[in-house]
């Protein structure tokens, strides 16, 4: 099994150098982790609530808090700006001293938002807070009506404030019910992002493409050097033929790109629990982007003379088709013009599969239309691998 | 028969004839030298030979077997040194040797004794699970001939193995093909070393622009010169007397000297030292010392093709 052999060798040089172990193993995790926390939608949030301690105070701040929101409540509003100004909140509010008596008497009060400016994260907690609050002033505007309606009957009696205090206190209750108008969302169509998708699965299949089809490229650069240094002319000169070499070289590269694939399939499944979705379709879509990494590689390593220029038009190609194909800003992002012009690249039909697979439960048949487009591609860029390099190893 | 058989061997790039109607032959355990300045045609000879390069014309023969590119069979019988340090740097010289040998198609217990064998032949086997990045130039270069022998070759082929090597590797590289020829092995053997031809070669080709210009074995070759050996001898005194009895010795051409000096043209200065010495022993000179001066295949190179070797 000669072309066994030379595959492996390939498969053994990419480890022997160290640098390749943080390049191939480390760095795609770490990438996934911190991709999963800027793009991934299952980001908490922190607020941070200072001043009230009293009941209406209390009913807004916890009416700011949800799942995917957590409300720390601060004695000072001091403190409150410098953990956002720290980072260590998302975004802050402060509730006036009297609040509470301002709207009892049927006042109008003012709460404040705090932020640090250009965080996308601080934007979205905020506009959710305007939400809150918002909801709250409509059932706290309720109530002071129906408490200036009930308070005119009782005004005579002695104890005129207890009783308003206690008409305010039942029509806040009464506005808080389930009476009123309430909206319910009903979406048509398919969300791009379901409901309850975790933050890495997001992130770690467009990163598994980048780096698949990364890795695959400079592993081109061992086979620049075996040609360069003469050591594939001196493979054909064994009793070794040339289409041999050709398949054990060709071969060499999409183990490398296998590996980088099933190595960060595995590890995101094990580390960040991300689900790959049906084995059968996954297993298919990293065969397949695998060979097209590999057939690059080929390609690539064929056609350039030494190893300057293959590292450079490899972090070029890698890194530049990756950006165009969605792998860094997510494919979802991009629109009219620019999503055709992305689907140029492999790239963009692997996030597309792995997103039906992902995201959506899809199935093998499910995902045939990208899982042809990238055989279409495995096949051409194969092709021309192996032709370019028996002419390079023949002539 | 010869194991290496060349008839009409043609290459052509072009309009460029690299190689033209080239025949020779290299017998077994007979060492061939292929000696001619760059781009005499050399490697691409050689290229034809180890089957990685098309020949245009002509025909190959590996102990009477038709070889070209694709002959698996007679590529098995060939082992081949390039000139280049065709080596994996960043593998051990033992894991380079095991993947050739596997590309050799020996299986792992003979590839493992083969490979202990060729080490120690190179001398390379106390550093073999070195990194070959680690090693000397002479090492690499004694590396790239342990592979060329993995497989027990029929025929060896080196291309200018010593190129840039110290004079310890040299040495060692020199004396292993001597083994080798002595073992049976055929070698077919490129050089810019003169001394190197005149120390291996039993017969050598002199080749430039494509051509064969000119073979045979040393002393065939410089008989292509109208030259002869030359003794140049320092004596005591008596140089006048001893000339007369010098001219009588079978196979002195010419003699004269003067003073203390004694200037001799012969036709083979070493067979004919012993009887040069005992003549002038029975004439009474006292010899202070001896100079022998032979044509060399740099004088046949320049007298054959009007340029030296390393133009």
């Amino acid at each position: 099994m000669k072309p066994l052999a030379i595959a492996l060798l390939n498969v053994r040089r990419l480890f022997r150098d160290r640098s390749n172990i943080f390049f191939v193993i480390i760095t795609p995790f770490v990438m996934i982790f911190l991709m999963g926390l800027l793009f991934g939608g299952g980001r908490q949030l922190h607020v941070g609530v200072a001043g009230g301690t009293t009941p209406l105070a209390d009913r807004l701040a916890t009416s700011l808090g949800s799942p995917s929101i957590q409300v720390a409540r601060f004695g000072s509003e001091e403190r409150l700006l410098a953990d956002v100004e720290r980072g260590r909140l998302h975004g802050g509010l402060v509730i006036p001293a009297g609040y509470e008596a301002t709207l009892r008497a049927g006042g109008r009060a003012e709460v404040r938002y705090v932020s640090r400016p250009g965080d996308p994260a601080a934007a979205d907690l905020g506009s959710r807070v305007r939400w809150a609050v918002s909801r709250e002033a409509a059932v706290l505007k309720a109530a002071q009506f129906g408490a200036a309606e009930g308070g005119t009957a009782g005004r005579a009696d002695a104890g005129a404030d207890a009783g308003a205090a206690s008409a305010f206190d039942e029509s806040l209750r009464l506005a808080s019910g389930n009476a009123g108008v309430d909206v319910k969302v009903v979406t048509v169509g398919r969300s791009e992002i379901p409901p309850g998708f975790g933050q890495f699965a997001f992130s770690a299949p467009p990163l598994l493409l980048l780096y698949t089809f990364l890795t695959a490229l400079t592993a081109s650069i061992g086979l620049v050097q075996t040609r360069r240094l003469g050591i594939s002319r001196r493979m054909y000169a064994s009793p070794t033929p040339a289409r041999t070499i050709v398949a054990g070289e060709a071969a060499g590269r999409l183990a490398i790109a296998l590996l980088q694939s099933l190595l960060i399939m595995l590890g995101s499944a094990v580390l960040f629990g991300v689900d790959w979705g049906d084995p059968l379709g996954a297993a298919a879509m990293v065969i397949l982007f695998a060979l097209v990494g590999g057939g690059a590689a080929t390609l690539l390593g064929a056609l350039v003379g030494n190893e300057g220029v293959a590292i450079s038009v490899s972090v070029i190609l890698g890194l530049g088709l990756g950006a165009l194909g969605g792998t860094m800003v997510p494919l979802d992002s991009f629109e009219g013009t620019l999503r055709t012009i992305a689907h140029l690249t492999p790239h963009a039909w692997g996030y597309d599969g792995f997103a039906e697979l992902v995201r959506h439960d899809a199935d093998l048949p499910g995902i045939s239309s990208q899982l042809g487009v990238l055989a279409g591609y495995a096949a051409v860029l194969f092709a021309l691998g192996s032709w370019c390099l028996r002419r390079a190893l023949v002539r | 028969m010869p194991v290496l058989e060349i008839t009409d061997l043609t290459k052509r790039y072009g309009d460029l004839l690299a190689v033209d109607h080239m025949s020779f032959a290299v017998e077994e355990g007979e060492t061939y030298g292929l000696l001619g300045p760059n781009g005499a045609g050399k490697t691409t000879t050689i290229s034809m030979v180890v089957g990685v390069l098309d020949r245009d014309g002509g025909e190959v023969l590996i102990d009477g077997l038709r070889h070209d590119v694709t002959s698996v069979k007679t590529k098995a019988l060939i082992g081949y040194v390039p000139q280049e340090l065709a080596l994996y740097p960043d593998l051990t010289a033992r894991e380079n040797l095991r993947f050739f040998g596997h590309l050799y198609g020996l299986t792992a217990r003979p590839a493992r004794m083969r490979i202990t064998e060729v080490l120690e032949l190179v001398e390379l086997h106390e550093r073999a699970d070195e990194a070959v990045t680690k090693y000397s130039g002479g090492m690499m270069r004694r590396l790239n001939i342990a592979i060329g022998l993995l497989n027990r070759p029929r025929l060896l082929v080196l291309d200018e193995p010593t190129a840039g090597v110290d004079p310890h590797s040299r040495n060692a590289i020199l004396e292993s093909v001597q083994r080798l020829a002595a073992e049976g092995v055929a070698t077919l053997y490129t050089t810019h070393y003169m001394e190197e031809a005149e120390r291996l070669c039993d017969r050598v080709g002199i080749v430039d622009a494509g051509h064969m210009l000119a073979e045979g074995t040393r002393r065939e070759l410089v008989g292509l010169l109208d030259e002869h050996d030359r003794v140049i001898l320092r004596v005591a005194d008596g140089a006048a007397r001893a000339v007369p009895t010098l001219r009588d010795l079978p196979g002195v051409l010419k003699a004269g000297g003067e003073d203390g000096d004694l200037e001799l043209i012969v036709n083979e200065a070493r067979s004919l030292l012993p009887a040069i010495i005992g003549a002038l022993g029975e004439a009474g000179v006292e010899v202070r010392s001896v100079e022998v001066r032979e044509p060399d295949l740099e004088s046949v190179f320049l007298h054959i093709t009007g340029k030296a070797l390393r133009d």
